[in-house]
């Protein structure tokens, strides 16, 4: 029979929810969301979501940096210098094929470059998406409420007609 | 899939390509003279030299093909010069105006409410006189 641990004991502070049921402000409020980083299992995590730039990891930024990229653009000269690249490794893996290494190498910084230029995109991407449901959810509730209007002015005329009915004996 | 998704995808396919173009190439490559000093290598005339031939412009247009593509994907980018705070401008603002349609509709469902309980007393009272189990008041 294998020699297996046992699971640990459930976290001791079940007891302070004694009498959850009967007043439920006895018993202490769940931990309020982290902030800030944290730590799960030795590594480091932070809550800020952000897009780690070239540089942080260590990459040459091949496409100028500003305020507004224009991604279409950048997005396609960064693919015809791919293609010049790939040229550039064919001829030199013909003629001096000692040298592919530096080729390579710049191919693969275009990729990154193109992939970061990507990535950036998607927080753009996001908040459009936000902006098209909000716009959705408007034009549901505008119609909703014209719905709603209608029905219940022809209720009142229904009533009224009945009404009108009615007194007419 | 969505359009940033997909311009990822044809990447990932381009550098695929890629490889598998210089890898196959140089895998299947054959022999050539290195120096005056030796012979030519001999080349056996057979059918895997004409696929060779054939295989640099099949897969040199399968790349250029992938990359044309990867550009009318972009071309295709629904990307408004909109910034970051032009956008969320925007955000605030729907969110407003969603805020006053969502209370009128709040507002127009409580009336409806109403006028259906009230419907259902006249209902209840209409009922009672008919069945005279209520003298009218």
């Amino acid at each position: 029979m294998a020699a297996t641990a046992t699971y640990p004991p459930p976290p001791p502070y079940y007891k302070l929810y004694k009498d959850y049921l009967q007043d439920p402000k006895s018993a202490p409020e769940p931990p309020p969301p982290i902030q800030g980083t944290y730590v799960l299992y030795g590594a480091n995590y932070t809550t800020e979501d952000v897009l780690p730039s070239l540089e942080d990891q260590g990459v040459r930024q091949l496409y100028p940096k500003g305020p507004n990229v224009d991604f279409k653009k950048e997005l396609k000269s960064l693919n015809r210098e791919l293609q010049l690249h790939l040229l550039e490794l064919a001829d030199v893996l013909v003629e001096r094929p000692s040298q592919y290494a530096r080729r390579v190498e710049d191919i693969s910084l275009i990729f990154k470059n193109i992939h970061h230029l990507l990535n950036s995109l998607r927080p753009h991407q996001a908040r459009a998406t936000l902006i098209h449901i909000l716009e959705l959810q408007i034009q549901h509730r505008k119609q909703a409420v014209e719905d709603i209007k209608r029905r219940r002015e022809e209720a009142q005329k229904l009533l009224k007609e009945a009404l009108a009915t009615l007194d007419g004996y | 899939m969505d359009s940033v998704s997909q311009l990822q995808e044809q990447v990932n396919t381009l550098a695929s390509l890629a490889f598998n173009t210089f890898g196959t190439l140089q895998r299947d490559a054959p022999p050539v003279r290195l120096s005056p000093n030796y012979s030519e290598p001999s080349t056996n005339p057979s059918e895997d030299t004409v696929n060779i031939a054939e295989q640099p412009k099949l897969m040199s247009a399968a790349l250029v093909k992938a990359a044309k593509q990867f550009d009318t994907l972009v071309n295709a980018l629904p990307v408004a010069e909109g910034d970051e705070e032009a956008q969320l401008k925007q955000i605030a603002e729907l969110e407003a105006e969603n805020e006053v349609v969502g209370q009128e509709l709040q507002w127009q469902l409580e009336a409806a409410e109403q006028d259906l309980k009230q419907g259902q007393e006249l209902f209840n009272q209409a009922v009672d006189y008919c069945v005279n189990l209520k003298k009218p008041d």
